[in-house]
């Protein structure tokens, strides 16, 4: 069977199962809804020589050619309240993923208990937040942009656990304090050139506290990942000394995330701020500080928008290294770049938004963390051009 | 003859404009049942509430916003008085908590009388009106001036 055949069957049949069970009667006095969110992307750029993703789960990126496979993404989602307390949703999505397909997945499904306006409980599969809008980031239609910033997000392959989390809010000093703690279990993969870094199993923990009043939201966050696997190159550190290959080794081992960020959101002006820096306890995934700041300002349906991104990373120094080889690999991981972009979000008609922009990036030709399929002529820049129809239902 | 039909125009949409303007001139009230316990609430609590930030009554019991989509005039007029956001915007803000599983968006009322019902039957419910459409049995807990 063709690889495509087995996409468009597979997605047909998620679709299947997912309208099959919405179709089901809830029993009387439920209130029940189905919803759903798509994008229509298109993308190309300037340069053959690298292939940028929009994250790291992605085995293919955006080539010189227009294709709709990097942002283009739809999601259906059932909610189910059987009470005012208690509610169950769930949520498929089928996107251009780690395995080149679109096969469908579950992106969310989890039992809800609210059981004070102040506090939220939710177990099972959750979407993870690292920072403030990586649980929603496939949801174009929620955003100005085109994407959320691939310099700050584009690191994260992380989009669900499946676990637990607990919210609680409180007013305080004429504004709102919210909070959140989460735990669970990674079951996802990113893909490694021709291979698959299995993330299955990994724990993540993390937690954020919120401040918001009137138009500013303030927010400080945590996460952190111990990986349960080693990234599928064995036959690399095999050729290694073992000190020098348990220096570089991920599983078991923590990555941490810090993030710090400004929203201020007064009528028409948007703004957002944010800053993070990740550092690991392993000499591979080097330490890194990404940032972005977003203005944009509606205009009738128009909101043009202009931003700045980077990301620049550092590799870690290490006890054991091997000169040509360990600098090789740990340049594999490097992120050194800035980026430009501008565009429009133009709300169209009711529940539908088209999108246009340019994102301009400039880096250093050992930036190559968030590109596939490197050529040596790669030298860390290129623009990319996008456009994108984002609706929901 | 061209320059009195683009005259005539001119004061059709001078009179829709007029019209237009002095429908929302009025108050919008945000309203509450006289059951509910409530007396006021400030801006701060109504975006929260309506926002679903934080749905808890000064008195501790749940908030049950109520948004009135057969009126689009009105509920546009109500969030550009209360956070100077679009329906678009609104729309877009809650796509993005709907879809990462967190509060749903107020009860979407299919008719006035629906509306009014919910409130009336609910102490927790809190809704908006124009202040001459409120029947007396609702208590106004905060005022949108223009």
């Amino acid at each position: 069977m063709s690889q495509s055949t087995r996409t468009t069957r597979g997605f047909i049949q998620g679709l299947a199962l997912l309208w099959g069970s919405a179709l089901i009667p809830p029993a009387s006095g439920m209130d029940f809804s189905l919803g759903g969110f798509g994008t229509l992307g298109a993308a190309r750029t300037s340069d053959g020589s690298a292939e940028i993703v929009r994250d790291l789960s992605q085995p293919h990126g955006v080539t010189e050619r227009w294709s709709l496979d990097t942002d283009s993404v739809l999601g259906i989602q059932a909610n189910l309240g059987f009470s005012p307390e208690l509610q169950a949703v769930i949520q498929a999505v089928s996107r251009h993923h780690y395995d080149g397909t679109y096969e469908p997945e579950i992106s969310w499904a989890f039992l809800g208990f609210t059981p004070t306006p102040a506090w939220t409980f939710r177990a099972g599969r959750l979407g993870t937040e690292f920072y403030m809008l990586s649980d929603s980031r496939l949801v174009g239609y929620s955003y100005t942009t085109v994407r959320p910033p691939v310099d700050y997000y584009g690191t994260l392959p992380f989009n669900y656990v499946d676990g637990l989390d607990v919210a609680a809010a409180r007013p305080l000093a004429g504004g709102l304090l919210k909070g959140k703690l989460y735990a669970g279990l990674s079951r996802e993969q990113s893909p490694w050139e021709d291979r698959q870094f299995n993330m299955s199993g990994s724990l993540l923990v993390g937690g954020y506290l919120d401040y918001l009043k009137g138009p500013w939201q303030v927010r400080l966050g945590h996460a952190r990942v111990q990986f349960d696997n080693e990234l599928p190159i064995d036959d690399f550190y095999s050729l290694l000394p073992a000190a020098t290959a348990n220096e570089l080794r991920v599983k078991d081992h923590w990555s941490h995330f810090n993030s710090f960020g400004i929203v201020y959101d007064e009528g028409p002006l948007q703004t957002q701020l944010m800053l993070s820096k990740t550092f690991a306890e392993h000499a591979t995934f080097e330490d890194t500080w990404a940032g972005y700041f977003i203005l944009g300002y509606r205009v009738q349906d128009w909101t043009p928008f202009v931003g700045l991104s980077a990301a620049k990373s550092s590799p870690k120094d290490l006890n054991n290294p091997i000169p040509g080889y360990t600098d090789a690999y740990q340049a594999y991981f490097r992120t050194d770049q800035r980026t430009l972009f501008l565009g429009a979000r133009w709300d169209f008609r009711e529940n539908m938004a088209l999108k246009a922009q340019v994102d301009i990036i400039r880096g250093s030709p050992d930036s190559t963390f968030l590109y596939r399929w490197e050529t040596s002529e790669w030298d860390g820049s290129m623009n990319l051009f996008s456009l994108s129809l984002d609706f929901v239902f | 003859m061209k320059t009195r039909h683009g005259l005539r125009r001119l004061l059709i949409i001078t009179l829709l404009l007029g019209l237009g303007g002095a429908r929302a001139d009025g108050a919008l009230v945000v309203v509450m049942s006289g059951a509910s316990g409530v007396d006021s609430l400030t801006r701060e609590e109504v975006i929260n509430i309506f926002l679903g930030r934080f749905r808890q009554l000064p008195s501790g019991q749940a908030a049950l916003p109520v948004d009135q989509p057969e009126d689009p005039a009105l509920l546009a007029d109500f969030y550009q008085r209360l956070v100077n956001k679009k329906p678009a915007e609104i729309r877009a803000y809650w796509s993005r908590l709907v879809f990462s599983g967190k509060t749903a968006p107020p009860r979407q009322a299919k008719s006035h009388e629906e509306g009014l019902k919910w409130l009336s039957d609910n102490p927790g419910a809190v809704g908006y009106m124009r202040s001459d459409a409120r029947p007396s049995q609702l208590k106004v807990v905060f005022t949108l001036g223009p």
